[in-house]
């Protein structure tokens, strides 16, 4: 039996037509070491995806700027927690995106130690059932007291201001590691 | 006249002018920790203590890029200054830079008394 958990927007995107079907690997290592790494993989896809936009479009749509704005700062704070938080034997981080006509969706798989799963499920339970723009303040008068690691303030912020939907999986490669895949669907209309 | 303090990295740069009680930021600014955004906070309270009972500044139009880590740390001075209230704090975005159209706006959130201007 596969253990398999999800939570939020999870969406199988097996049976999707994309337009554009992008894919690249990478080592948490390779991220840990040079932290720029993050950076200059979030701008690279970032500029890739907001091309398939027109630089203006209809005033509902967003604009590529405002998207590219948009999704480097989303793959920043993925890649960025997949440094952060990976660990166990694979140390494995794959992007995946799947253009559609009105909207896009981009998925971050990597490993956690089993350890981690609990503590990271309640964090997105928190996520998923509060109202982001409370939880979003609360998270910024509690954190002025205390330096907290991993406050969610990234993901608030995608939630709340960029109306980003989140879908979490967590799936058990061994008794010690645990895959995460991390989905964000990201519409192309203005909020 | 009194010396601008600077604090360069690679991709960006985070400037005091005491003269005009201005701290700007510059470039794009993705640091790992709160400890690597610690000078900058430092020289953000420092800016804050030699502007008390005036008016100080944060200039952010030509700030490209701001991580989660970033903004909890501007967010924290905010709260900082909002609990000592000795001084008027003025935020000047750039409506030409998404994140700072969408985001820019909780500072006002953490302390009404805050003045946005979006140019």
């Amino acid at each position: 039996m596969i253990d398999l958990q999800q939570y939020g927007a999870w969406q199988d995107m097996a049976g999707v037509t994309a337009r554009s079907y992008q894919r690249m690997t990478l080592n948490t290592d390779d991220l840990a070491q040079f932290w720029r790494r993050c950076s200059l993989s979030s701008d690279f896809w970032s500029r890739y995806s907001a091309l398939f936009v027109p630089v203006t479009g209809p005033p509902s749509q967003l604009s590529r700027a405002a998207l590219e704005s948009v999704l480097a700062y989303l793959l920043n704070e993925l890649f960025e927690n997949c440094a952060k938080f990976g660990g166990g034997p694979l140390g494995s981080v794959c992007y995946q995106a799947w253009i559609q006509a009105d909207s896009m969706t981009f998925q971050l798989t990597n490993q956690i130690e089993l350890v981690q799963q609990a503590p990271f499920i309640h964090f997105i339970r928190e996520l998923l059932e509060n109202d982001p723009d409370e939880l979003y303040f609360r998270r910024l008068e509690e954190n002025a007291e205390v330096n907290a690691k991993g406050s969610g303030l990234g993901y608030l912020t995608l939630i709340k201001d960029y109306g980003i939907r989140f879908g979490f999986r967590f799936s058990a490669i061994s008794d010690q590691s645990v895959a995460v895949e991390v989905q964000a669907h990201v519409s192309m209309k203005e909020l | 006249m009194l010396a601008v303090e600077q604090i360069k990295g690679d991709e960006y740069m985070v400037e005091h002018d005491p003269g005009a009680h201005t701290v700007s930021f510059k470039g794009t600014i993705r640091l790992q920790t709160s400890d690597e955004y610690l000078p900058i906070m430092q020289l953000l309270q420092a800016a804050h203590a030699s502007a008390v009972g005036q008016r100080l500044s944060l200039d952010f139009r030509q700030l490209q890029f701001l991580n989660s880590s970033g903004i909890s740390t501007v967010s924290k001075f905010v709260i900082s200054a909002r609990k000592q209230d000795t001084l008027q704090l003025n935020v000047l975005g750039n409506r030409d830079i998404y994140w700072q159209q969408k985001s820019l706006g909780n500072l006002q959130k953490l302390w009404p008394k805050v003045q946005i201007e979006i140019i």
